[in-house]
């Protein structure tokens, strides 16, 4: 990740330094890490993390640091390592869902929609136009979930606590509605291949019409205090900046691509569960500063609550569940009198259904970026091979040319704007 | 200058907005006391249902150990005699355990019973201060009989529970 | 009743006074931002979470005193008390009411210039802290900490400067007493109209000086973990944070006594203890004041906050202190001795 020409070093004076932090790396690697001026001590190498408050989780980040100045800073993850690629391997493609709520944690349903697109794309299962309506609206609630988080994680990284706290009361009006349909308020497993678990119960209407009419009102005391903050701009215009050009050669996606101006969003560049049925912007910056990304994720809070509403007003009635029965259970009451629903029944919940072999890819626009999956099938019931592209491992990624010469309280800044979740990461 | 104003200007607004939080509701609760309703769709802790007449609906068939992506679950099953009888069909649960620290909560077994058997209810959650004491066994999961009626093993006529999933409304999507 | 015995039973109910206040600021503090933030707050030791307080201290008395490697020992026992003792000897000379009765040696002629160098004893503490604790962190925090403090000192200097000036003596209770000229009569004969550049500048300067959000940079948990406090547990850490907290009712009551009419008000000649009231009034409002800024306000960057303490603020309070002298030297009405 760092190109940094090795130079002849003092090799023992080094070493010392090597035991001071503590890496799991070896002195000739730690060498091509960090310039050579950290061997005379004329720069300060520090561990921050991983146990640290503003890396949200267990990021381990070793800065080369000149004062407060940061020379290099170098990542190193893994600490929530949970190898959820290599389990979904051994479950059935039904089995697997629950895990993938657990990469990113703070967007389930995303995660769920992803794998799920990945299975019915790689078996062919027509999806209910009222599931993927709802779906639209769930996956809309979760962005606004997910950037709820990275907004109060954000404002309280820089100090400004009391909107970690309003967010967190913003966020309980989704996690409620999560609660009401899928009966988890984080770990929902909501969406299934083929559909949804069941359909939407009727207090959803009424909750989420909750968050369209308050969320506005919420909005306008966020730009309040942040947006329209000086002290918050300083913080943030000008810091951490990238260039598109740079962000699409790092893999970046989602809002922080999007704050370097390149206008490209899953949603809109490969449309996915009815999303060419509605209309909304894709809100871009300028400078790829934490400014920008801020305003970016800012604005999409407006869009989503405008995709809500639409499909909301649109939703058309019947089932939220295909009714090919060699994909999905069929009602359970049917089992007590038919001996066909009686052994499909026991067929998904045991072997699961087969895919055919073959390989597909499949991403979804979460609020972090593109989340997408790798799916390879070999006719069994079960993945050969499971691969999840996190948006944060590759919004992370530059972090070194994002940090590099900004002040340590700058770097806090670009964790927080780079929104990411060690679940996801780590994966 | 133009920045100086900014200052002057837009940190008494934000400060405004915070003070006026002052005069709501705090939002927290006051857990143990006061408790948030859950929806009834909430996946909180099992229970093994019975039917009315207090005959378990667990029918030992294990789906719901099959179904467990977490491998939580370990269903023994046994026969039933009329002497002796747990549950209608021929088979019940002698076994049922759910290891609680293995469990995630996804509803699967839920999903899977055919008997509506094992439902995940919105009530207290497991704790405990060692391992062993979070594998649940069968006595800790069964709720308890219906007022008034026997609980299992019940002596029972022949014939008369002759069907293991015996016929149940479709599930009410709505709520 | 001999001198000695007398100040040091008065010393002593101050220091009484003030630990206690340390410890129910700590719980205003937390009750206060909750509710600000739409929380309930800590409730549930005694009645309205009245003995929180003394939770928190029984489990700081309780906790293992841990003792990192590689300290310097004498200097990491020594700093926390460094932070505490000129805290609390800034009460010597503020009057807390009228008459000799609340006042320990308010009649000092050099009392601004006594506060102001007592102050600034602080950052000693801190900055040894930090050294001392051979933490990466710490270091930054006491680096931090020195440079921001005596930044913050020239502004909050002048300031006072301004003040000494308007009342033509240093010493506080004449502050207090000029601030209520004949011909004004009420409010506005507060420094804080008659002076209110010395007031924005030295409330400016007072969050500095005490660390407080949003200038809570030395110890700053997002940037440095806990900064110079990152090694200190228990009882130690307990001090550095009493420094802070009655450092943070040091500087109110200073404000109180520089640009609020310290303990004046209303019927204070008939009934004396009143006077203590109001001051004490005067200095919870100020507390509030710190502690809704923080519930609010982002933290300012390190190199701003210098920017700031040089460029704006030590020149403006110098102009102020000019422009101040000048019209004394005119005569204008407010400004007239």
């Amino acid at each position: 990740m760092l190109t940094q020409t090795p130079t002849p070093l003092n090799e023992d004076a080094l070493k010392v330094r090597v035991e001071d932090v503590q890496l799991d790396i070896t002195f000739e690697q730690l060498k091509r890490l960090v310039s050579p001026r950290a061997l005379t001590g004329e720069t300060m190498l520090m561990n921050m993390g991983p146990q640290h408050p503003s890396t949200h989780g267990v990021l381990r980040l070793l800065l080369e640091l000149d004062g407060e100045t940061i020379v290099n800073c170098i990542p190193d993850i893994g600490y929530l390592h949970t190898g959820i690629e290599k389990t979904a391997e051994g479950k059935t493609y039904l089995k697997a869902i629950p895990l993938t709520d657990r990469t990113d944690y703070l967007a389930p349903m995303s995660n769920n929609m992803a794998f799920c697109g990945a299975v019915e794309k790689l078996v062919g299962i027509e999806v209910p136009l009222r599931a993927q309506y709802l779906r639209v609206i769930l996956l809309e609630l979760t962005r606004m979930n997910s950037h709820l988080v990275w907004l109060g994680t954000h404002a309280l990284d820089l100090g400004a606590m009391s909107v970690f706290l309003y967010c967190m009361r913003e966020r309980e009006m989704i996690l409620d509605i999560y609660e009401a349909v899928s009966g988890a308020r984080m770990m929902s497993s909501y969406i299934r291949p083929g559909g949804l678990w069941r359909d939407v119960p009727n207090v959803f209407f009424d909750l989420v019409q909750r968050v369209l009419d308050v969320f506005p009102k919420r909005l306008i005391e966020y730009e309040k205090l942040l947006t329209k903050n000086p002290m918050w701009k300083d913080r943030t215009v000008g810091i951490g900046k990238i260039s598109a050009q740079d962000a699409i050669a790092w893999g970046m996606t989602g809002p922080c691509l999007r704050a370097t101006g390149v206008k490209y969003d899953v949603r809109k560049a490969y449309p996915y569960s009815s999303y060419d049925h509605f209309d909304f912007d894709i809100p871009t910056g300028t400078n790829g500063d934490v400014f920008d990304r801020y305003k970016c994720r800012m604005e999409e809070f407006n869009q989503s609550l405008k995709i809500i509403r639409q499909a909301l007003k649109r939703l058309p009635p019947g089932p939220v569940m295909t009714s090919d029965r060699k994909v999905a259970p069929p009602p359970k009451h049917e089992i007590a009198y038919s001996m066909e629903s009686l052994i499909h029944h026991f067929k998904l919940w045991t072997e699961g259904f087969k895919a055919p072999e073959g390989e597909v890819y499949f991403a979804v626009e979460s609020g972090k970026g593109e989340y997408g999956v790798l799916l390879s099938g070999d006719g069994t019931s079960k993945p050969r091979r499971v691969h999840f592209r996190a948006p944060s491992f590759h919004n992370l990624q530059p972090i070194n040319e994002m940090a590099r010469g900004q002040l340590l309280a700058d770097l806090v800044a670009i964790i927080g704007s780079i929104d990411i979740v060690l679940g996801d990461v780590d994966r | 200058m133009q920045n100086f104003w900014e200052y002057l200007t837009k940190i008494p607004v934000g400060l405004a907005t915070v003070f006026k939080t002052l005069f709501e509701k705090p939002v927290t609760i006051q857990y143990p006391e006061e408790k948030k309703p859950m929806s009834p769709r909430f996946r909180g802790r099992h229970q093994l249902k019975r039917y009315e007449d207090g005959l378990e609906r667990c029918i030992g068939c294990a789906l719901c150990a099959a179904a467990c992506p977490a491998d939580a679950i370990y269903v023994e099953a046994a026969e039933n005699t009329n002497e002796e009888r747990y549950s209608p069909g021929e088979r019940y649960a002698k076994v049922y355990e759910i290891n609680m620290l293995r469990c995630i909560f996804c509803g699967y077994c839920e999903d899977a019973c055919p008997t509506n058997a094992i439902v995940l209810e919105p009530i207290e959650f497991p704790t405990g201060y060692t391992r062993e004491s979070l594998i649940y066994t069968k006595s800790m999961l069964l709720e308890p009989p219906p007022p008034g009626v026997p609980g299992t093993p019940q002596q029972t006529p022949p014939g008369k529970y002759d069907r293991a999933i015996l016929p149940f409304p479709p599930i009410d999507e709505s709520v | 009743m001999p001198v000695v015995v007398e100040v040091t039973l008065k010393s002593a109910a101050l220091i009484f006074v003030l630990l206690t206040g340390f410890a129910y600021l700590s719980l205003l503090e937390r009750k206060f931002i909750a509710r600000l933030q739409a929380r309930i707050g800590p409730n549930r030791a005694g009645p309205f979470g009245l003995l929180q307080p003394v939770a928190d201290g029984l489990k700081l008395i309780f906790k293992e005193s841990v003792t990192p490697k590689g300290v310097d020992k004498p200097i990491y026992f020594l700093a926390p008390a460094l932070v505490v003792v000129p805290a609390l000897m800034l009460f010597a000379v503020i009057p807390v009411g009228k008459g000799a009765t609340f006042q320990l040696a308010s009649d000092l002629n050099v009392g601004a210039l006594y506060v102001v160098g007592v102050m600034s004893l602080a950052v000693y503490g801190i900055a040894l802290a930090g050294w001392a604790s051979n933490n990466k962190y710490a270091v930054l925090g006491g680096l931090r900490a020195a440079a921001q403090m005596i930044a913050y000192e020239l502004g909050m200097g002048l300031s006072v400067a301004a003040v000494v000036l308007m009342a033509s003596s240093a010493s506080l209770a004449d502050i207090v007493a000029a601030q209520y000229p004949e011909q004004y009569g009420g409010i506005l004969g507060w420094f804080l109209f008659r002076q209110p550049v010395a007031a924005a500048i030295f409330v400016i300067a007072a969050f500095a000086e005490v660390a407080r959000a949003p200038f809570d940079l030395v110890e700053a948990e997002q940037e440095l973990t806990a900064g110079f406090m990152t090694e200190y547990g228990g009882m130690k850490f307990a001090l550095f944070f009493m420094g802070e907290y009655v450092k943070m009712i040091a500087v109110s009551a200073l404000f109180t006594t520089f640009f609020l009419g310290g303990w004046s008000g209303p019927f204070v000649n008939e009934a004396p203890i009143l006077s203590v009231v109001y001051f004490t009034i005067k200095v919870v409002v100020c507390l509030l004041a710190f502690i809704w800024v923080r519930a609010t306000l982002p933290r300012v960057r390190y190199d701003k906050l210098m920017d700031m303490g040089w460029k704006v603020l030590f020149p403006v309070a110098l102009a102020n202190v000019l422009v101040t002298a000048v019209l004394i030297l005119l005569g204008l009405p407010g400004y007239r001795l």
